[in-house]
């Protein structure tokens, strides 16, 4: 007799990596870091078993069935360690009953508990023992749920880094005793900064990203607004500087779907559609701005979120605030004086009072170091150049922006603007 | 037609180190090689779904030893029945199967009519 056909199986969208991250989480935190292996075992089976069962066709609710999966197999380990324990020391298992144990489980994989679990997974990432590159390595494997070659693509790096950085992180986790509580821990504000930092070098990496052809790529984005999101949500974490952090993500998040053309190649600021950009996420940034703008403190966040601003609600390059953006920079360049924010703040000169004048504020970062491989310092040169006229030294400078390009979305953009002036000019 | 059922060893189940994402990946490419399979007419769903774990019984003495039986690629993950015209054409269906990706194998084996 003939069984019936199977479902329609379609999982939706990247169900795996999200459940996996938030189970990671949360059952991290009721287990203890020390076994942050087993969770992290226990996960992988629980995927891998729905790999198995799912093959013909999926369950009704698939990240229940992962859920349970997960929570089973936790307390199968347990038991058998468990058993284990005491095989070797008889009387030394103090620990709660099995009962016990799955009633505080399934409290954990509650949706607000899980929140909790995530928030207490990234404070305890985010401590100055490790680097700024390994938070967000270590972010993007237990908040995110990305897998070490995947986080080697985002990162340009070889995959034996990327688990270094993981092992690293891992031990250091591990030395914990229990995860960190945002509630009751001291200090939070502490700690803020370097999870506010780890956020924006990760939402950097998706909006920046070297690898325009990886579908993970705009997934970083979405992920640095939802952790934002998750801080701004408890009073214990919320703080202008999250509110302003917020913000600038929604004023560049908003922008994403415009920065690069249906042929995977980055459209300049000037040539993107405005009407096209995220009306929702326009006035999400706004509303976050109006909640930072409390308090004394004024962070770079606030101050890029503003920068961001001018340019998001601004209806074309010509009818920007310059004045407000060269302000703006100014600001920033006191808080944190470096070429990047030089080399920015000169193009908003040169957009304000000319080239002459924009070419003048460049002159302070020309032939810096760090910047003669930063694509924007030659393309920088080349837009000043090209709106004087000069055509040959344009081409020359995009040539140059084209030549230290880091993927091939920003490399074609440059060449079409050397074609673009070869087609004018000849 | 005559049924065949595919043996499948090995492929993405005994693979170690997987991403979730990849692991849905590939998920997908079973459901688009099934979904193609359907609407040929040529599956009986049903076939099984393995779990990880088991127990071996072997032999006159019938020694019981857990699982894991066999080196990971030749750890039979599941079957499926398929309908075709004859082995070759049950063979040529069969290379499509996503579980080559994981370096797995299928073994295509008649089924006898009763």
């Amino acid at each position: 007799m003939r069984e019936p056909a199977p479902r329609p199986a379609e999982i939706a969208g990247d169900l795996f990596r999200r459940e996996s991250a938030r189970l990671v989480a949360a059952l991290t935190r009721v287990l203890g870091p020390t076994n942050l292996p087993l969770v992290e075992d226990v996960v992988q089976d629980a995927l891998v078993s729905a790999l198995s069962a799912w093959q013909l066709g999926a369950p009704n609710d698939p990240r229940a069935w992962i859920i349970r999966t997960a929570k089973n197999r936790a307390i199968d380990v347990i038991r058998r360690q468990r058993r284990h324990t005491a095989l070797f020391a008889p009387g030394a298992d103090d620990a709660p009953d099995e009962g016990a144990l799955a009633r505080s489980l399934d409290h954990a994989l509650e949706g607000a508990e899980v929140d909790a679990s995530q928030l207490a997974m990234m404070f305890s990432i985010c401590h100055d023992d490790l680097s700024a590159d390994t938070h967000v390595t270590l972010i993007l494997r237990f908040l995110c749920g990305l897998g070490s070659r995947e986080i080697a693509r985002a990162f340009l790096v070889d995959v034996p880094t990327i688990d270094r950085r993981l092992h690293r992180g891992r031990e250091r986790l591990q030395s914990l005793g229990r995860l960190y509580d945002v509630e009751a821990d001291d200090d939070v504000r502490a700690r803020l900064p370097s999870v506010l930092r780890a956020l924006y070098l990760l939402f950097n990496e998706g909006f920046h990203g070297t690898d325009a052809e990886n579908p993970l790529q705009a997934a970083l984005c979405d992920e640095a607004m939802r952790l934002v999101a998750l801080l701004q949500s408890r009073a214990s974490t919320a703080s202008p500087e999250v509110h302003a952090l917020a913000a600038l993500f929604a004023f560049l998040g908003a922008r994403l779907e415009t920065r690069m053309g249906d042929d995977g190649i980055f459209v300049p600021l000037a040539e993107q559609d405005r009407a096209r950009w995220n009306r929702a996420l326009l006035d999400h940034g706004v509303v976050c701005l109006g909640m930072a703008a409390t308090g004394p403190e004024l962070s770079r966040w606030h101050i890029e979120a503003g920068i961001a601003c001018e340019h998001a609600l601004a209806t074309s390059v010509e009818a920007t605030r310059w004045a407000q953006i060269v302000t703006l920079y100014d600001a920033l360049y006191a808080l944190l004086p470096g070429p990047v924010v030089a080399l920015n703040r000169a193009l908003a000169v040169a957009e304000l009072e000319g080239e002459a004048a924009g070419l003048r504020a460049l002159d302070a970062v020309r032939g810096d170091a760090r910047l003669v491989s930063y694509p924007f310092y030659w393309a920088a040169f080349a837009d000043l150049a090209r709106r004087r006229g000069d055509v040959a030294e344009a081409v020359a400078h995009y040539e140059s922006a084209a030549r230290v390009s880091r993927s091939r979305a920003e490399r074609v953009a440059y060449e079409r603007q050397v074609a673009k002036l070869v087609r004018r000019g000849g | 037609m005559s049924k065949f059922m595919y043996v499948f060893r090995g492929g993405a189940i005994a693979t170690t180190g997987l991403s979730p994402t990849e692991v849905q990946a590939h998920l997908k490419k079973w459901y688009d090689w099934m979904g193609a399979l359907a609407k040929a007419g040529q599956t009986h769903p049903g076939g099984g779904r393995l779990m990880g774990e088991g127990m071996m019984v072997r032999g006159h003495d019938r020694t019981t030893t857990d699982g894991p039986y066999a080196e990971s690629k030749d750890l039979i993950t599941g079957n499926l029945i398929i309908e075709a015209a004859s082995l070759a054409a049950a063979t040529e269906i069969a290379q499509g199967c996503p579980i080559f990706e994981f370096d797995g194998s299928v073994e295509v084996r008649p089924i006898h009519e009763m």
